[in-house]
């Protein structure tokens, strides 16, 4: 094999995969509407009201979301990148159990705490505003990110050069100064990182506007889902997927810019700043606002888990929900709930397979970088929504394979495509962290290069490996959006089920599936946490 | 001295988890002198540095400065300059800018500050560099401008940490002559830590030995590379440290005579030799497993695998 084919050939399945599951159904979805409807046709469905209402509302609560969520998050980012605490490292890895829920579940915890019916809107009934409308929708996606947000944040701070902080101070530079020159700049990268990715997420958000507003608060994303199920307008639908796709490439490109600097951490990066002392200035309000966004977090978890513990079929005693579910006397998607479940498990973990096995493929080449075209294109499912990506799928696959029979291989190649991302970059920061001297080394004593990579490589990056194919799977096991455009009722997963119940005001069913969701969640996380690795993204 | 001058370290300690990396450092610096701190790597020499910068907390004891106990001064109000082995310029700034930060921070007027800028750069000679962004300078140059920028600010006490160790070794001795020469013209307290014995010695007016976190040692260079005082400092400085009878006695590698085997009073066997600068350096192991350097001039190296005797010129007697 001549030199360089073997980076190349690594690259394939994965470059295939994306290509094949994501560029080309994306494309044809497109250029079919296009190409059937004309220019007329895109002018039509540009100009429909609903659907610029549908854009709008999209750059509205995406903007709203992003900046929400930095101003909420950036504290608690700098209190975990400058200030040492007991119990830091705990909470910084149990930042990522919100991230793992399915959106579903903060909607419910947002109706929890918030609604008409919870203590705090006895006691002070404006807060219900927060449970619904443009308010309720950026509450959900910032309780969503915001953990996403301080964590880049944290990520950004620990990438600032401790030597210049200290040479900065020796020269007579105060805290302020310091912040502004040596320790703010990446801190700012880390939180900006953060709010691209909360406006993208946000963006496209599908379970928050439909369960907590309706139509007129739609973003692209139910709208589209709207035109394909509601409406049968499939043609308007493609138009429209394109049209945001083409609006969120400066966002995604920004974003991927910014991890990419953060990434390539600057040169004190290898020295830890030194935590500020906690009688300076500025650490009482960083505490207060990170403590308010740690309760506010804490608060509407508990409350899914305690209206979980206690959720009653109406009229029925308080647990008796869980009986129901798992007896099969309530069904919402077709099947029982434990069926839900087992399907839940076997797509997420046949999804969390694939992407691990395709990121341990990519990683060979991209342990040294590829170019940035490259990275891009590999992260396009990112870019592309779960209801266009599902939509695309449909489209483009299911007359290929047959029709509605073959639906369950689309749903599990639909949440591998959702959770690949997250499995190469994980693998990415743990194989970043593998010396390079290491691999030469091997290779020096005769190994080839792939030999070296799997045999010596990977099981150093071990702790990120299972990171991330954790990490695909609590993703695929919430994954809703794309599962419940896809999906029949022969197939429906636990988050499609919960989305039923809590449609359809099935109250004490649906918080008994919340609280079953968070538990899966925490278990995912605490095996996450033994990894021991973070996840970038 | 009186206490009001200079640095003052007394009875200092610095602990990690409850232990010690530093423990009962003594000591002074007078205004204007340069001190060479030396050691072996992990024997606290940064550490010292930085805490008395006030980046390290103190487990124990005291540093003043000009007499102001540095206790609850924080770092940026202690008048304490720090460069790095690695100089650290702000990023995307010009030379001149570096160089005007200590004098802005200061808030000292407009007029001040290029007069500032202008003195440090005509010290180091960075005029022709004043306007190129700091990303495009060499290391010397970067070197360079680190320590004019630290000039800029008058701080009252500079602490060097192995400001040559990752420069070149041409330029290594350039720079050393010329920061020695400025700062000696400066008139600024220094600090100078260095693991390079040689370096450490040629620049200090007066030499510390730092081992395992205790000062060891202090003196003139000439006196401290005559004398060492423990087995540690003398291995350190390059000397062969023997057992004779029941005492230790060091040997400099250049002080070792090479003698027949027979009735020698150390029998070797060389291991090996080659050539070293203008002379030539064999490595010994003697019949006890202690390991010998001996340095020479004239003559050939001894052959690899001979069996020699060896004799001392000169002995140090180290404490038991």
């Amino acid at each position: 094999m001549r030199r360089g084919a073997a980076p190349t050939l690594a690259l394939a399945p994965v470059s295939l995969f994306v290509g094949l599951l994501a560029a080309l159904p994306v494309a044809f979805l497109v250029g079919r509407a296009l190409v059937s409807s004309g220019l007329p046709g895109l002018v039509a469905a540009w100009s429909d009201p609903l659907n610029g209402q549908a854009v709008e509302n999209s750059l509205v609560q995406g903007g709203l979301s992003a900046v929400a969520t930095v101003a909420s998050g950036y504290p608690l980012g700098v209190l975990l990148g400058r200030y040492d605490w007991r119990g830091r490292s705990v909470v910084r890895a149990a930042l990522v159990v919100p991230f793992l829920l399915p959106s579903l579940v903060m909607v419910l915890g947002v109706e929890d705490l918030f609604g008409p019916t919870s203590p705090m809107a006895q006691a002070l009934p404006a807060v219900t505003q927060l449970a619904r409308g443009v308010p309720g929708i950026v509450l959900v996606n910032l309780l969503f990110n915001v953990p996403m947000v301080a964590l880049l944040t944290a990520v950004g701070i620990e990438s600032a050069s401790a030597p210049l902080e200290e040479t900065l101070t020796t020269l007579g530079a105060g805290p302020l100064r310091v912040y502004r020159e040596a320790w703010g700049p990446p801190s700012w990268r880390g939180a900006l990182a953060g709010g691209l990715l909360t406006f993208l997420f946000s963006a496209l958000a599908f379970a928050a506007p439909l369960l907590l507003c309706g139509p007129r608060c739609y973003t692209v994303e139910a709208r589209v889902w709207s035109l394909v199920r509601e409406l049968l307008a499939p043609g308007e639908a493609a138009l429209l997927a394109g049209t945001m796709v083409v609006l969120l490439v400066a966002p995604a490109l920004a974003y991927f810019l910014l991890v990419r600097r953060l990434e390539g951490a600057g040169p004190g990066a290898s020295r830890r700043l030194r935590p500020i002392p906690w009688r300076s200035p500025g650490a009482w309000p960083v505490l207060a606002a990170s403590v308010a966004v740690l309760a506010l977090l804490t608060g509407l978890l508990g409350s899914v888990v305690a209206r979980a513990v206690v959720a009653a079929r109406p009229g029925g005693a308080p647990g008796s929900a869980w009986g129901a579910l798992f007896t099969g006397s309530a069904t919402a998607g077709g099947i029982p709930t434990s069926a839900a479940l087992v399907n839940s498990l076997v797509f997420a973990g046949s999804a969390a397979a694939i992407a691990t096995l395709l990121a341990v493929a990519a990683g060979f080449a991209r342990r040294d970088g590829v170019r940035s075209a490259l990275r891009v294109y590999l992260f396009l499912p990112l870019l592309v929504s779960p209801v266009v990506l599902a939509f695309a799928l449909a489209t483009f696959w299911r007359p290929l394979l047959g029709g509605d029979a073959q639906v369950w291989l689309l749903v599990l190649l639909a949440q591998a495509t959702v959770a690949l991302p997250f499995a190469l970059q994980s693998l990415d920061v743990g194989l970043a962290a593998v010396p390079r001297a290491f691999r030469e080394a091997a290779q020096s004593l005769g190994a080839r290069p792939f030999a070296a990579y799997l045999e010596g490589e990977l099981p150093l990056a071990r702790g990120a490996l299972v990171t991330g194919a954790l990490f695909a799977f609590a993703l695929g096991l919430g994954e809703f959006t794309a599962t419940y455009f896809l999906v029949t009722p022969a197939f429906t997963t636990l988050p499609v089920e919960l989305y039923h119940y809590a449609a359809t005001r099935a109250a004490g069913l649906a918080d008994a599936l919340a609280g079953l969701l968070v538990v899966v969640s925490l278990a995912a996380f605490l095996l996450v946490q033994r990894g021991g690795y973070r996840v970038l993204l | 001295m009186s206490s009001s001058e200079g640095l003052e370290v007394v009875d200092l300690a610095v602990a990690w988890n409850g232990v010690r990396v530093l423990d009962g450092v003594t000591f002074s610096l007078r205004p204007g002198e340069l001190v060479t701190l030396m050691g072996p790597n992990g024997s606290g020499k940064t550490t010292l540095l930085r805490a008395i910068a006030g980046f390290e907390p103190v487990a124990a004891g005291r540093v003043s400065l000009e007499g102001r106990d540095l206790a609850r001064v924080p770092p940026h109000a202690r008048g304490v300059g720090l460069l790095f082995q690695e100089p650290v310029l702000l990023p995307r700034r010009t030379v001149a800018e570096n160089l005007a930060f200590g004098p802005e921070v200061q808030r000292l007027d407009a007029t001040l500050v290029a007069a500032r800028v202008a003195e440090a750069a005509e010290r180091l000679h960075l005029g022709d560099l004043l306007d190129r962004p700091s990303e495009a300078l060499s290391g010397g140059e970067r070197q360079r401008v680190a320590l004019a920028r630290t000039l800029a600010a008058r701080p009252r006490l500079v602490l060097l940490d192995e400001p040559f160790a990752a420069v070149d070794p041409e330029l290594r001795a350039e720079l050393r002559s010329e920061f020695r020469r400025i700062l000696l013209r400066e008139g600024v307290s220094v600090l100078h830590v260095t693991h390079d014995r040689e370096e450490g010695l040629f620049l200090g007016d007066r030499v510390l030995l730092l081992d395992r976190g205790r000062l060891v040692q202090a003196g003139r260079p000439r006196e401290v590379f005559e004398n060492p005082a423990t087995a540690g400092v003398a291995r350190f400085l390059g000397y062969n440290v023997a057992r004779e009878g029941d005492r230790l006695v060091a040997v400099h590698p250049t002080e070792v005579e090479l003698l027949a085997p027979e009735g020698a009073e150390v029998e070797a066997t060389v291991v090996a030799s080659g050539p070293v600068g203008d002379g030539w350096a064999a490595f010994l192991e003697a019949r006890d497993g202690a390991r010998w350097e001996v340095r020479g001039r004239s003559g050939p190296p001894p052959v690899e695998g001979a069996r020699v005797g060896l004799r001392g010129r000169r002995r140090v007697l180290l404490p038991r």
